[in-house]
């Protein structure tokens, strides 16, 4: 009868405390900020531009030099 | 600080999908995945087809961003809409929220399994390692670290693709309208093809050679 018992608690124990080992399955993101890596700048050392400003000279020239009414005349 | 945007001119726009190319083949695009594309209304009706090449507009308050359940979205300094495709899980949701159509997801397997989401970058890579090969294998090559623009806005032969800062594509386009009119006045379709009061101008045509 004992053993009955113990292995009926046993098992109903086991029952009622499997949920407890599962892990957390939910995404961990937060509204409003970006989870992804953090991006190399274009610019900076190791870069072809020494800072922002030679960065945005450069780009600024090649989208105006897409303005053929300047670029032709 | 620069605000990257793309604008198409429908008067300049020839459908010659030489933007679809030049993205294609800058960045090894797969098969069935358009980072951009042509979009033409009223094809076929004389002086009223207009074209236009859509793709990701780098939007200022992005909408695919706010759906991202696992927030891979992030937006850089000058504006421009990445994602990082580690993060990626598929789930569509910014395809759907996304009003030009612009995620695309590559077919990953059979039944139509999805792959993670690609879309256009504006030829600026994504979150890693600068002009490395990760980043070309996951988000294609990255022209503006190298100082350029995007290379469907710098291939387009009639220039009706423009990319770079916002305000320098608004000065080229206003003086672009200055010169030209509005619309179709003096530059684009009615120039081509013919205004449709145009007919009274038209010569009359030559008579038949009379038979011997």
């Amino acid at each position: 009868m004992k053993k009955l018992t113990s292995s009926i608690v046993g098992c109903s124990a086991l029952f009622v405390f499997a949920g407890c080992g599962e892990q957390p399955q939910t995404i961990a993101a937060k509204p409003g900020q970006s989870a992804a890596k953090v991006d190399d700048k274009p610019f900076g050392p190791g870069t072809q531009f020494a800072d922002r400003r030679a960065w945005e000279v450069q780009l600024k020239a090649r989208a105006e030099n897409q303005n053929e009414y300047k670029r032709v005349n | 600080m620069a605000r990257m945007k793309f604008i198409c001119d429908a008067e300049r726009c020839i459908e010659c999908n030489g933007c679809v190319t030049a993205c294609k083949n800058e960045h090894d695009v797969p098969w069935g995945v358009n980072r951009r594309r042509v979009v033409t209304l009223n094809d076929g009706i004389v002086g009223a087809e207009r074209s236009i090449s859509v793709a990701c507009m780098h939007c200022s308050d992005a909408p695919c961003q706010a759906v991202c359940p696992v927030n891979c979205f992030y937006k850089t300094e000058d504006g421009v809409v990445l994602h990082d495709k580690d993060l990626c899980i598929g789930c569509g949701y910014c395809f759907y929220a996304c009003p030009f159509g612009a995620p695309q997801f590559p077919q990953a397997g059979a039944f139509g399994l999805r792959g993670k989401m690609d879309k256009c970058t504006f030829c600026a890579g994504g979150p890693e390692k600068d002009s490395s090969k990760a980043e070309y294998e996951k988000y294609g090559r990255n022209r503006l670290s190298e100082g350029k623009l995007p290379a469907c806005a710098e291939m387009c032969s009639t220039k009706a693709l423009l990319a770079g800062d916002g305000d320098v594509l608004s000065d080229i386009y206003r003086e672009r309208v200055m010169r030209r009119g509005r619309g179709g006045d003096l530059w684009g379709h009615a120039t081509a093809y013919g205004r449709p009061d145009a007919k009274a101008a038209t010569p009359a045509a030559q008579p038949a050679p009379q038979k011997s």
